[in-house]
Formats: C-alpha cells, sequence, structure tokens
C-alpha cells in the first residue's frame, strides 16, 4: 500500500539529510552561544548579566516561528540580504542557544559551592580552577537536558521550511502536493525525524551510563 | 505611534488565547489518560502508552499538524486548521504532560502508596486521596514550562490558515510594510502572555506550598 512514500523514498532521504546537516550545524552554534551567555549570567557584571538576561527571556519567551518570520521580513528592510539557509541556521542557533545557556547555567550552578573552594584552597583560580574542577563536573550534569535540547532542536528544524528553506518537511509538503498522498508522506516524514531523536535520545542514554560518576 | 499594530494583533489573540487554553486543558486530561495506562500492571498497555510517549515526543508537531490537516482531508474528512492543530498540539504535548506527572508520581515514592492501601484504600483512591495531592505541588514547574511551550507552539497554526496572532502579523506585513512595528508588537505579545503563565503558577505553586 504504501507504494507512493516508497518510490519518493530516495528524494525524501535526500531532504533527511539536509535535515541532519541543519541540526549538526546548528547544534554547535547553539552550544557556542549557550556556553556565552551562560557564562555572561554566572560571571558577568550587571550590565552582561542583564543583556544575557534580555536575550534568554526573548528567546524562551516567543515562538521560534515568529524569530524566523522576523528574520526573513526584517534583515531586508535594514539592508542585509540573507538566502533562507543562513537566515534559518542562524535563528534557529539563536533561538536554541537561549535553551542551552540555561542547560549550562543551571549545571554550573548545580556544581557544590564546596569545589570551588577546595579547589581555591588548593591555589586555583580562574580558568584554571574552572578547567580542572567546575567544568568536567557541570558537563556530566548538563548531559541528560543538553541531549533534549538537541532533540527539540531537530524537532524544531522542521520550521525553517516556512521560510523556504529546502530540508525533510518541505520536501515532504513537494511531494504531498505531487502525489496527494499525505498520510503516507507525512506519516513516513515522521518516522524518518523518530528514527534520528530517537537515535539521538538512545545515544545519550549510553553517553550517561559510560561516563562515571564522580563521588 | 509603536503599539499601531496592536489592535488588528488582538483579534488574532483570542483565535490565540481560545487554540492555547483548549489545548493546555485537554493536554492535561489527556496525560491523565496516558499515565494511568503506563503505570497499569496489564503490561501490554502499560508499552502502548509508553511507546505513544515516546512516538509523540520525537517527531515535530508541526509534521503532526500537516498529517491531520492534509491527511484527512484527502480521506474526505476535513478538518479546519484550529481543529487540525488543536488535535497535535494535544496529542503531543499530552504525551510530555504525562512523563511529567510520571515523574512527580515516582517522586512521591511507593511507600505513601502502600501506606494508603494499608489503611484500606483501593488502588486508584490511594492515588487520588494519598499520592496525587503531593504530586501535585511536584509537577508544576515543569506544567508551567509546558504550558509556555503550548503557547508558543500555537503559533504554527498560522500555516494551516488560522487566523492567530501570528497570521495576522503577517497579513498586516504584507499590507502595510510596517515589518519593525509589528514585530515588535507581536513579539510583546506574545513575552506578555509567557511571562502571564510564568505568574499565575508560581502563584499556585506559593499557594501550594508546605512548610517543610
Amino acid at each position: 500500500m504504501p507504494h507512493i512514500l516508497f518510490a519518493n523514498l530516495p528524494y525524501l532521504l535526500q531532504a533527511a539529510g539536509v535535515t541532519l546537516l541543519l541540526s549538526v550545524v546548528c547544534t554547535v552554534l547553539a552550544a557556542l552561544i549557550g556556553i556565552v551567555a551562560a557564562l555572561a549570567q554566572s560571571f558577568g557584571g550587571w550590565p552582561t548579566r542583564g543583556v544575557a538576561l534580555l536575550y534568554l527571556y526573548l528567546m524562551r519567551g516567543t515562538p521560534l516561528i515568529v524569530m524566523l518570520f522576523a528574520a526573513f521580513y526584517l534583515l531586508p528592510y535594514a539592508g542585509i540580504d540573507v538566502d533562507a539557509t543562513t537566515g534559518g541556521v542562524m535563528m534557529v542557533s539563536l533561538y536554541f542557544g537561549a535553551f542551552m545557556g540555561e542547560v549550562f547555567r543551571g549545571a554550573l550552578a548545580s556544581v557544590p559551592r564546596g569545589q570551588w573552594d577546595a579547589g581555591r584552597a588548593l591555589g586555583m583560580h580562574g580558568t584554571w580552577l574552572m578547567r580542572i574542577v567546575v567544568v568536567p563536573q557541570a558537563l556530566r550534569l548538563a548531559g541528560p537536558p543538553f541531549v533534549n535540547t538537541c532533540i527539540m532542536l531537530v524537532k524544531s528544524t522542521s520550521l525553517v521550511s516556512v521560510i523556504g528553506l529546502w530540508e525533510l518537511t518541505l520536501a515532504g509538503r513537494e511531494v504531498v502536493e505531487r502525489t496527494l498522498a499525505p498520510f503516507q508522506v507525512f506519516g513516513g516524514i515522521a518516522a524518518i525525524y523518530f528514527v534520528m531523536c530517537y537515535g539521538l535520545a538512545l545515544c545519550g542514554r549510553m553517553l550517561e551510563r559510560r561516563v562515571p560518576h564522580a563521588q | 505611534m509603536m503599539l499601531r499594530a496592536v489592535p488588528v494583533l488582538l483579534g488574532g489573540l483570542l483565535v490565540t488565547l481560545e487554540l492555547a487554553g483548549l489545548a493546555i486543558v485537554a493536554s492535561l486530561a489527556w496525560g491523565l489518560v496516558i499515565v494511568l495506562g503506563r503505570l497499569s500492571r496489564f503490561l501490554p498497555l502499560a508499552w502502548l502508552c509508553a511507546g505513544y510517549v515516546q512516538l509523540v515526543r520525537n517527531t515535530p508537531v508541526l509534521v503532526q499538524m500537516y498529517f491531520f490537516y492534509f491527511g484527512f482531508a484527502m480521506v474526505g474528512l476535513r478538518l479546519s486548521g484550529f481543529v487540525a492543530g488543536l488535535l497535535a498540539l494535544v496529542l503531543q504535548n499530552g504525551g510530555y504532560v504525562a512523563e511529567i506527572y510520571r515523574a512527580g508520581i515516582a517522586t512521591v515514592g511507593r511507600q505513601q502508596r502502600e501506606a494508603g492501601l494499608a489503611l484500606g484504600m483501593r488502588p486508584l483512591e490511594a492515588l487520588r486521596i494519598v499520592v496525587f495531592p503531593q504530586a501535585l505541588r511536584l509537577v508544576l514547574p515543569p506544567l508551567a514550562n509546558q504550558f509556555v511551550t503550548i503557547v508558543k507552539d500555537t503559533a504554527l497554526v498560522s500555516t494551516l490558515s488560522v487566523a492567530d496572532m501570528m497570521f495576522w502579523a503577517r497579513r498586516l506585513i504584507d499590507r502595510t510594510a510596517a515589518a519593525y512595528e509589528i514585530f515588535a508588537d507581536l513579539t510583546l505579545l506574545y513575552l506578555l502572555l509567557t511571562a502571564t503563565i510564568a505568574v499565575l503558577m508560581r502563584a499556585a505553586e506559593w499557594r501550594l506550598r508546605v512548610a517543610d
């Protein structure tokens, strides 16, 4: 019965490749932005912290689709001409940078005070203390919420289809327009997303078991 | 000057509120059904519900919306964009809410339930009288996050031609080209909505606090 889906599978898998690439690039960028946001919020003076907070609340309180359209409509007015790919990647990264920022900030805050004090008592300070004592422990704590945020990000890349970036969801709409088989095609697409996201979840769980807990 | 777009967007705000309100209430109820199934001792039902949760949590809500909107139209059962969007929001967020409930119930612990059973309560009674009131306090903060997510996800129905805030904003931009103003107002209204939820939920949490 699902012959239409199978006939279009190569096309959809090609688009799934784009979604995968998009997800990887956005995850890396979002993680970098998140690290900066977390550091700014944890260690910055009040102006830095204010800017970081404004960014976090703005992104976490508005829908991603609004932000995507904002990039799509506003940047051309400002004389900046970006294509859908650049705009989409930029906005998804910025949006999830805020969520990553919360993940990292939470992880930093969860490293017990005593660990910092112990490091200082041993004469460590600054980046040295962070690198040897705090960050390794924080990374362990950040693992599970980081994976959850990655899954959210992969799912959210489907939204860039509305500004015309060709990826899995947009390819699906094209195929549906051609074949008029929405159940098969969107069902198949959902299955492809499921494989990616569930795979990510399984990897996360494996990683969690691999990394020994410091106690 | 800056808020000129607000009156037009307010019409869409009603649709957004209606959709978000219905989705929140229905997700709370659907999540309860799913978590009761998951905790059932009848294993096939428990597996089915666990599988359902994984399925909806690992697929994009936008694709689910397209699935219902375009899919049912093709087999002759035309759902409006509003209904298709609501359906997708409830199915997806019901799965998340079920996980939140489950974590809350697990944190309250088995002993509490067993204490209830020891007092002669039936299993569902022990859940209702002993476990749920304690779990309620624990699930409020994650539920608040989920409600914010629901409100934000309602903006996706604009792709199904539902006339919510996002939809009117795009209409307005196409007509007036006052993009900065319109996006500023739109963002402001969404921030107002999500902040209201955060404040209300914090107040509920405070009301339900116990002196530890």
